[in-house]
Protein backbone atom coordinates (compact mmCIF):
# COMPACT_ATOMS: atom_id res chain seq x y z
CA UNK A 1 0.00 0.00 0.00
CA UNK A 2 2.61 2.37 1.61
CA UNK A 3 4.97 1.59 -1.28
CA UNK A 4 1.96 1.88 -4.21
CA UNK A 5 0.83 5.13 -3.33
CA UNK A 6 3.70 7.23 -3.32
CA UNK A 7 4.54 6.03 -6.30
CA UNK A 8 1.76 6.52 -8.06
CA UNK A 9 1.37 10.07 -6.58
CA UNK A 10 3.87 11.10 -8.93
CA UNK A 11 1.94 10.15 -11.79
CA UNK A 12 -1.15 12.35 -11.16
CA UNK A 13 -1.88 14.19 -7.96
CA UNK A 14 1.51 15.66 -7.59
CA UNK A 15 2.55 15.24 -11.22
CA UNK A 16 5.78 17.65 -11.10
CA UNK A 17 5.27 19.99 -14.22
CA UNK A 18 1.49 20.09 -14.27
CA UNK A 19 0.58 20.43 -10.74
CA UNK A 20 3.12 21.79 -8.73
CA UNK A 21 4.43 23.28 -11.57
CA UNK A 22 7.59 22.88 -10.81
CA UNK A 23 10.89 21.94 -12.55
CA UNK A 24 9.21 24.40 -15.65
CA UNK A 25 12.90 25.36 -17.21
CA UNK A 26 13.74 22.51 -18.82
CA UNK A 27 9.63 21.31 -19.51
CA UNK A 28 9.66 24.43 -21.63
CA UNK A 29 12.90 24.68 -22.99
CA UNK A 30 13.77 20.81 -24.28
CA UNK A 31 10.43 20.07 -25.36
CA UNK A 32 10.45 20.58 -29.38
CA UNK A 33 10.04 17.25 -29.98
CA UNK A 34 8.75 14.54 -28.11
CA UNK A 35 11.61 12.23 -28.45
CA UNK A 36 13.80 15.34 -26.48
CA UNK A 37 11.11 15.17 -23.82
CA UNK A 38 11.80 11.63 -23.62
CA UNK A 39 15.39 11.67 -23.42
CA UNK A 40 15.16 14.76 -20.70
CA UNK A 41 13.11 12.71 -18.47
CA UNK A 42 14.34 9.65 -18.43
CA UNK A 43 17.90 11.86 -17.39
CA UNK A 44 16.08 13.39 -14.81
CA UNK A 45 14.17 10.15 -13.24
CA UNK A 46 17.87 8.17 -13.27
CA UNK A 47 19.02 11.32 -11.39
CA UNK A 48 16.02 11.41 -9.00
CA UNK A 49 15.88 7.99 -8.27
CA UNK A 50 19.65 7.24 -7.57
CA UNK A 51 19.64 10.75 -5.41
CA UNK A 52 17.05 9.86 -3.21
CA UNK A 53 18.17 6.67 -2.26
CA UNK A 54 21.58 7.56 -1.70
CA UNK A 55 20.08 10.74 0.77
CA UNK A 56 17.86 8.40 2.40
CA UNK A 57 20.34 5.93 3.12
CA UNK A 58 22.34 8.80 4.45
CA UNK A 59 19.67 10.68 6.33
CA UNK A 60 20.54 9.74 9.71
CA UNK A 61 24.32 10.75 9.15
CA UNK A 62 24.51 13.77 7.64
CA UNK A 63 24.24 16.34 9.92
CA UNK A 64 20.76 19.03 9.60
CA UNK A 65 23.50 22.33 9.10
CA UNK A 66 25.23 20.61 5.99
CA UNK A 67 22.57 18.67 4.61
CA UNK A 68 21.70 20.85 1.42
CA UNK A 69 25.71 20.59 0.25
CA UNK A 70 25.46 17.37 1.06
CA UNK A 71 22.57 16.80 -1.00
CA UNK A 72 23.86 19.05 -3.91
CA UNK A 73 27.18 16.66 -4.05
CA UNK A 74 25.09 13.89 -4.33
CA UNK A 75 22.90 14.90 -6.82
CA UNK A 76 25.81 16.93 -9.04
CA UNK A 77 28.02 13.22 -9.11
CA UNK A 78 24.75 11.36 -10.67
CA UNK A 79 24.20 14.41 -13.18
CA UNK A 80 27.65 14.14 -14.13
CA UNK A 81 27.31 10.50 -14.67
CA UNK A 82 24.37 11.11 -16.93
CA UNK A 83 26.44 13.77 -18.87
CA UNK A 84 29.37 11.14 -19.56
CA UNK A 85 27.37 8.75 -20.15
CA UNK A 86 24.67 10.36 -22.65
CA UNK A 87 28.25 11.94 -24.46
CA UNK A 88 29.51 8.53 -24.70
CA UNK A 89 26.30 6.50 -26.14
CA UNK A 90 23.72 9.26 -27.21
CA UNK A 91 25.86 12.07 -28.83
CA UNK A 92 22.81 13.54 -31.29
CA UNK A 93 20.54 13.70 -28.05
CA UNK A 94 23.27 15.26 -25.91
CA UNK A 95 23.95 17.89 -28.50
CA UNK A 96 20.14 18.55 -28.73
CA UNK A 97 19.79 19.00 -24.82
CA UNK A 98 23.08 20.71 -24.44
CA UNK A 99 23.37 22.67 -21.38
CA UNK A 100 20.16 21.50 -19.60
CA UNK A 101 22.03 18.52 -19.01
CA UNK A 102 24.37 19.96 -16.57
CA UNK A 103 21.28 22.19 -15.24
CA UNK A 104 19.53 18.97 -13.58
CA UNK A 105 21.75 20.11 -10.85
CA UNK A 106 19.53 23.24 -9.92
CA UNK A 107 16.31 21.53 -10.89
CA UNK A 108 13.89 21.82 -7.89
CA UNK A 109 12.22 18.59 -8.25
CA UNK A 110 14.86 16.99 -7.37
CA UNK A 111 16.46 18.82 -4.70
CA UNK A 112 12.91 19.39 -3.17
CA UNK A 113 12.39 15.40 -3.12
CA UNK A 114 15.81 14.93 -1.31
CA UNK A 115 14.78 17.33 1.39
CA UNK A 116 10.87 16.65 1.54
CA UNK A 117 10.77 13.29 0.97
CA UNK A 118 14.04 11.09 1.12
CA UNK A 119 15.29 12.57 3.96
CA UNK A 120 12.41 11.71 6.06
CA UNK A 121 11.97 7.97 4.57
CA UNK A 122 13.12 5.04 4.34
CA UNK A 123 15.33 4.13 1.15
CA UNK A 124 12.39 1.36 -0.56
CA UNK A 125 9.56 4.30 -0.45
CA UNK A 126 12.31 6.84 -1.45
CA UNK A 127 13.33 4.56 -4.76
CA UNK A 128 9.40 4.59 -5.18
CA UNK A 129 8.86 7.91 -4.89
CA UNK A 130 11.78 8.96 -7.29
CA UNK A 131 10.35 6.61 -9.80
CA UNK A 132 6.93 8.11 -9.33
CA UNK A 133 7.93 11.71 -9.53
CA UNK A 134 10.51 11.19 -12.13
CA UNK A 135 7.99 8.74 -14.57
CA UNK A 136 5.31 11.41 -14.13
CA UNK A 137 7.84 14.18 -15.21
CA UNK A 138 9.10 12.02 -18.23
CA UNK A 139 5.15 11.84 -19.52
CA UNK A 140 5.05 15.09 -18.79
CA UNK A 141 7.85 15.58 -21.20
CA UNK A 142 6.79 13.72 -23.33
CA UNK A 143 3.19 14.63 -23.78
CA UNK A 144 4.17 18.10 -24.44
CA UNK A 145 7.05 17.32 -26.51
CA UNK A 146 4.51 15.75 -28.65
CA UNK A 147 1.98 17.66 -28.28
CA UNK A 148 4.35 20.80 -29.70
CA UNK A 149 5.98 18.25 -32.28
CA UNK A 150 3.05 17.41 -33.73
CA UNK A 151 1.19 21.14 -33.47
CA UNK A 152 4.70 22.19 -35.03
CA UNK A 153 5.91 19.89 -38.01
CA UNK A 154 3.37 17.39 -37.97
CA UNK A 155 5.44 14.34 -36.60
CA UNK A 156 5.73 12.68 -33.67
CA UNK A 157 9.02 10.94 -33.03
CA UNK A 158 9.89 12.17 -36.22
CA UNK A 159 7.24 9.73 -38.08
CA UNK A 160 5.05 11.68 -40.55
CA UNK A 161 1.41 11.48 -38.91
CA UNK A 162 -0.47 14.87 -39.90
CA UNK A 163 0.31 14.28 -44.11
CA UNK A 164 1.25 17.20 -46.19
CA UNK A 165 -1.53 18.97 -46.28
CA UNK A 166 -0.82 19.95 -42.97
CA UNK A 167 0.59 23.70 -42.69
CA UNK A 168 2.72 23.28 -39.56
CA UNK A 169 2.47 25.86 -37.02
CA UNK A 170 6.16 27.39 -36.53
CA UNK A 171 5.30 29.45 -33.16
CA UNK A 172 4.76 25.83 -31.41
CA UNK A 173 8.53 25.37 -32.13
CA UNK A 174 9.75 28.27 -30.47
CA UNK A 175 9.19 29.72 -26.48
CA UNK A 176 5.70 31.41 -26.83
CA UNK A 177 4.24 27.70 -28.36
CA UNK A 178 5.95 25.80 -24.78
CA UNK A 179 3.70 28.32 -22.96
CA UNK A 180 0.89 28.19 -25.04
CA UNK A 181 0.63 24.22 -24.52
CA UNK A 182 1.39 24.15 -21.03
CA UNK A 183 -1.38 26.41 -20.16
CA UNK A 184 -3.88 24.63 -22.38
CA UNK A 185 -2.62 21.39 -20.47
CA UNK A 186 -3.42 22.42 -17.12
CA UNK A 187 -6.52 23.93 -17.83
CA UNK A 188 -7.38 20.73 -19.23
CA UNK A 189 -6.12 18.73 -16.21
CA UNK A 190 -7.89 21.50 -13.75
CA UNK A 191 -10.97 20.33 -15.37
CA UNK A 192 -10.72 16.91 -15.25
CA UNK A 193 -10.26 17.19 -11.72
CA UNK A 194 -13.05 19.81 -10.76
CA UNK A 195 -15.21 17.49 -12.28
CA UNK A 196 -14.16 14.43 -10.98
CA UNK A 197 -14.83 16.35 -7.10
CA UNK B 1 32.52 21.59 18.51
CA UNK B 2 31.77 17.64 17.77
CA UNK B 3 29.18 18.73 15.65
CA UNK B 4 31.26 20.81 13.65
CA UNK B 5 33.96 18.10 13.34
CA UNK B 6 31.22 15.65 12.44
CA UNK B 7 30.05 17.88 9.63
CA UNK B 8 33.51 18.19 8.27
CA UNK B 9 34.23 14.44 8.49
CA UNK B 10 30.73 13.61 6.59
CA UNK B 11 30.90 16.85 4.06
CA UNK B 12 34.65 15.89 3.20
CA UNK B 13 33.70 11.84 2.75
CA UNK B 14 30.66 12.14 0.68
CA UNK B 15 32.93 15.30 -1.74
CA UNK B 16 35.91 12.49 -1.71
CA UNK B 17 33.38 9.51 -2.29
CA UNK B 18 31.82 11.03 -5.17
CA UNK B 19 34.96 12.72 -6.71
CA UNK B 20 36.33 8.85 -6.89
CA UNK B 21 33.08 7.70 -8.31
CA UNK B 22 33.53 10.62 -10.84
CA UNK B 23 37.16 9.90 -11.93
CA UNK B 24 36.23 6.08 -12.18
CA UNK B 25 33.21 6.99 -15.07
CA UNK B 26 35.18 9.82 -16.97
CA UNK B 27 37.91 6.98 -17.43
CA UNK B 28 35.37 4.09 -18.59
CA UNK B 29 33.83 6.34 -20.97
CA UNK B 30 37.00 8.28 -22.55
CA UNK B 31 36.95 6.11 -25.51
CA UNK B 32 33.42 6.18 -26.30
CA UNK B 33 33.08 9.88 -26.12
CA UNK B 34 36.16 10.34 -28.28
CA UNK B 35 34.77 7.98 -30.94
CA UNK B 36 31.05 10.20 -30.88
CA UNK B 37 32.71 13.40 -30.76
CA UNK B 38 34.93 12.38 -33.90
CA UNK B 39 31.93 10.59 -35.83
CA UNK B 40 29.28 13.33 -35.41
CA UNK B 41 31.77 16.66 -35.66
CA UNK B 42 34.53 14.92 -37.94
CA UNK B 43 32.58 11.97 -39.57
CA UNK B 44 30.57 14.11 -42.07
CA UNK B 45 33.76 15.72 -43.57
CA UNK B 46 35.56 12.54 -43.78
CA UNK B 47 32.99 10.38 -45.31
CA UNK B 48 32.58 14.04 -47.86
CA UNK B 49 36.21 13.67 -48.55
CA UNK B 50 37.13 9.94 -49.30
CA UNK B 51 36.11 8.37 -52.04
CA UNK B 52 33.15 6.21 -52.44
CA UNK B 53 33.32 2.13 -52.04
CA UNK B 54 35.34 2.11 -48.98
CA UNK B 55 34.36 -1.06 -46.76
CA UNK B 56 36.02 -0.37 -43.45
CA UNK B 57 34.93 2.65 -40.50
CA UNK B 58 37.99 5.56 -40.88
CA UNK B 59 37.10 6.64 -37.45
CA UNK B 60 37.61 2.95 -35.92
CA UNK B 61 40.83 2.24 -37.79
CA UNK B 62 42.45 5.97 -36.82
CA UNK B 63 46.58 6.11 -36.60
CA UNK B 64 47.77 8.47 -34.69
CA UNK B 65 51.36 9.36 -34.62
CA UNK B 66 53.62 12.24 -33.26
CA UNK B 67 54.96 14.51 -36.01
CA UNK B 68 56.63 17.62 -35.89
CA UNK B 69 56.70 20.02 -32.99
CA UNK B 70 54.63 23.09 -32.03
CA UNK B 71 56.14 26.69 -31.37
CA UNK B 72 56.63 25.11 -27.66
CA UNK B 73 58.78 22.43 -28.76
CA UNK B 74 55.57 19.84 -27.46
CA UNK B 75 54.88 16.72 -30.20
CA UNK B 76 51.92 17.61 -32.33
CA UNK B 77 49.70 14.77 -32.80
CA UNK B 78 48.40 13.93 -35.75
CA UNK B 79 45.56 11.39 -36.55
CA UNK B 80 44.47 9.88 -39.87
CA UNK B 81 41.65 8.34 -40.95
CA UNK B 82 42.68 5.91 -43.54
CA UNK B 83 40.54 4.63 -46.13
CA UNK B 84 40.28 0.52 -46.98
CA UNK B 85 39.33 -1.10 -49.50
CA UNK B 86 39.95 -5.42 -48.98
CA UNK B 87 42.01 -4.87 -46.13
CA UNK B 88 44.19 -2.32 -48.23
CA UNK B 89 44.79 1.61 -47.57
CA UNK B 90 43.00 3.07 -50.51
CA UNK B 91 43.09 6.61 -49.58
CA UNK B 92 43.90 8.60 -46.26
CA UNK B 93 41.59 11.84 -44.95
CA UNK B 94 43.13 14.32 -42.33
CA UNK B 95 43.01 17.99 -41.80
CA UNK B 96 44.76 20.89 -41.71
CA UNK B 97 43.90 24.54 -40.92
CA UNK B 98 45.59 28.21 -42.49
CA UNK B 99 44.45 31.73 -41.59
CA UNK B 100 41.85 33.00 -44.45
CA UNK B 101 40.35 36.44 -44.04
CA UNK B 102 39.09 36.29 -40.57
CA UNK B 103 40.52 33.31 -38.49
CA UNK B 104 41.44 30.03 -39.07
CA UNK B 105 39.84 28.24 -41.93
CA UNK B 106 39.87 24.02 -41.09
CA UNK B 107 39.72 21.95 -43.77
CA UNK B 108 39.54 18.08 -44.08
CA UNK B 109 41.30 16.85 -47.25
CA UNK B 110 40.86 13.24 -48.46
CA UNK B 111 43.86 11.62 -50.76
CA UNK B 112 44.71 8.82 -52.29
CA UNK B 113 47.84 7.27 -52.05
CA UNK B 114 49.74 8.69 -55.15
CA UNK B 115 48.75 12.10 -53.54
CA UNK B 116 45.96 13.02 -55.60
CA UNK B 117 42.95 14.84 -53.98
CA UNK B 118 40.08 12.55 -53.30
CA UNK B 119 37.90 15.65 -52.01
CA UNK B 120 38.00 18.76 -49.51
CA UNK B 121 35.52 19.59 -47.25
CA UNK B 122 35.39 22.80 -44.78
CA UNK B 123 35.28 21.74 -41.51
CA UNK B 124 35.30 25.08 -39.14
CA UNK B 125 35.88 28.54 -39.97
CA UNK B 126 34.87 32.06 -38.82
CA UNK B 127 34.91 33.98 -42.59
CA UNK B 128 32.30 36.61 -43.24
CA UNK B 129 28.87 35.48 -44.02
CA UNK B 130 27.26 35.69 -47.29
CA UNK B 131 31.17 36.22 -48.84
CA UNK B 132 33.82 34.52 -47.46
CA UNK B 133 31.47 31.75 -45.69
CA UNK B 134 30.96 30.79 -49.55
CA UNK B 135 34.11 28.76 -49.73
CA UNK B 136 31.86 25.97 -47.47
CA UNK B 137 30.09 25.57 -50.40
CA UNK B 138 29.90 22.39 -52.95
CA UNK B 139 30.79 24.72 -55.81
CA UNK B 140 34.05 25.74 -54.34
CA UNK B 141 35.34 22.51 -52.90
CA UNK B 142 34.49 20.19 -55.79
CA UNK B 143 37.38 22.07 -57.76
CA UNK B 144 39.89 20.41 -55.43
CA UNK B 145 39.29 16.88 -56.70
CA UNK B 146 41.91 15.70 -58.91
CA UNK B 147 44.19 17.56 -58.75
CA UNK B 148 48.30 17.18 -57.17
CA UNK B 149 50.44 19.34 -55.20
CA UNK B 150 51.10 21.68 -58.28
CA UNK B 151 50.91 24.91 -60.11
CA UNK B 152 47.65 23.80 -60.92
CA UNK B 153 46.90 23.90 -57.29
CA UNK B 154 46.31 27.78 -56.70
CA UNK B 155 43.63 30.04 -57.57
CA UNK B 156 43.16 30.92 -61.52
CA UNK B 157 44.48 34.67 -60.80
CA UNK B 158 47.63 33.03 -59.66
CA UNK B 159 47.42 30.82 -62.56
CA UNK B 160 46.11 27.39 -60.82
CA UNK B 161 43.07 26.36 -62.11
CA UNK B 162 40.82 27.21 -58.59
CA UNK B 163 38.23 29.76 -59.75
CA UNK B 164 38.17 31.80 -56.44
CA UNK B 165 35.48 33.33 -54.87
CA UNK B 166 34.49 36.57 -56.09
CA UNK B 167 34.79 39.32 -53.38
CA UNK B 168 36.61 36.73 -50.92
CA UNK B 169 40.22 36.26 -52.30
CA UNK B 170 41.73 36.10 -48.89
CA UNK B 171 39.04 33.32 -48.15
CA UNK B 172 39.76 31.38 -50.91
CA UNK B 173 43.45 31.71 -50.77
CA UNK B 174 42.89 30.28 -47.70
CA UNK B 175 41.48 27.39 -48.21
CA UNK B 176 44.06 26.93 -51.09
CA UNK B 177 46.80 27.18 -48.98
CA UNK B 178 45.30 24.54 -46.15
CA UNK B 179 44.92 22.10 -48.71
CA UNK B 180 48.45 22.76 -50.05
CA UNK B 181 49.93 22.45 -46.44
CA UNK B 182 48.46 19.02 -46.03
CA UNK B 183 49.70 18.10 -49.33
CA UNK B 184 53.11 19.09 -48.26
CA UNK B 185 52.91 16.74 -44.81
CA UNK B 186 51.94 13.91 -47.21
CA UNK B 187 55.00 11.88 -48.45
CA UNK B 188 55.92 11.96 -44.97
CA UNK B 189 52.07 10.96 -43.35
CA UNK B 190 52.12 8.20 -46.40
CA UNK B 191 55.28 6.74 -44.81
CA UNK B 192 54.30 6.82 -41.23
CA UNK B 193 51.09 5.14 -42.14
CA UNK B 194 51.99 2.54 -44.62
Amino acid sequence: MGVAKEFTKGLWKEVPPFRLVLGLCPTLAVTTAAENGLGMGLATTFVLVCSNFIVSLLRSIIPSKVRIAAYIVVIASFVVIVELTMQAYFYPLYKVLGIFIPLIVVNCIILGRAEAFASKNGPVLSIADGLGMGLGFTLSLTFLGALRELLGSGTIFKHAVLGPSFEPFAIMLKPPGAFICLGLILATMNLISTRKS
Amino acid sequence: MRDLVKMVVVLTVICSASGLVLSYVNEATKEPREYQLLKYVKGPSIKAVLPEGYENDPITDKIVFKMGTDEKGHPVEKTIFPAKKGGKIVALAYDSAAPGYHGNIAVMIGVDLEGKLTGVSIMTHTETPGLGARVEEPQFTQQFAGLTLSEELNLSTRGGRIDGISGATLSSNGVVNAVRQALEQFPKIKEEVL
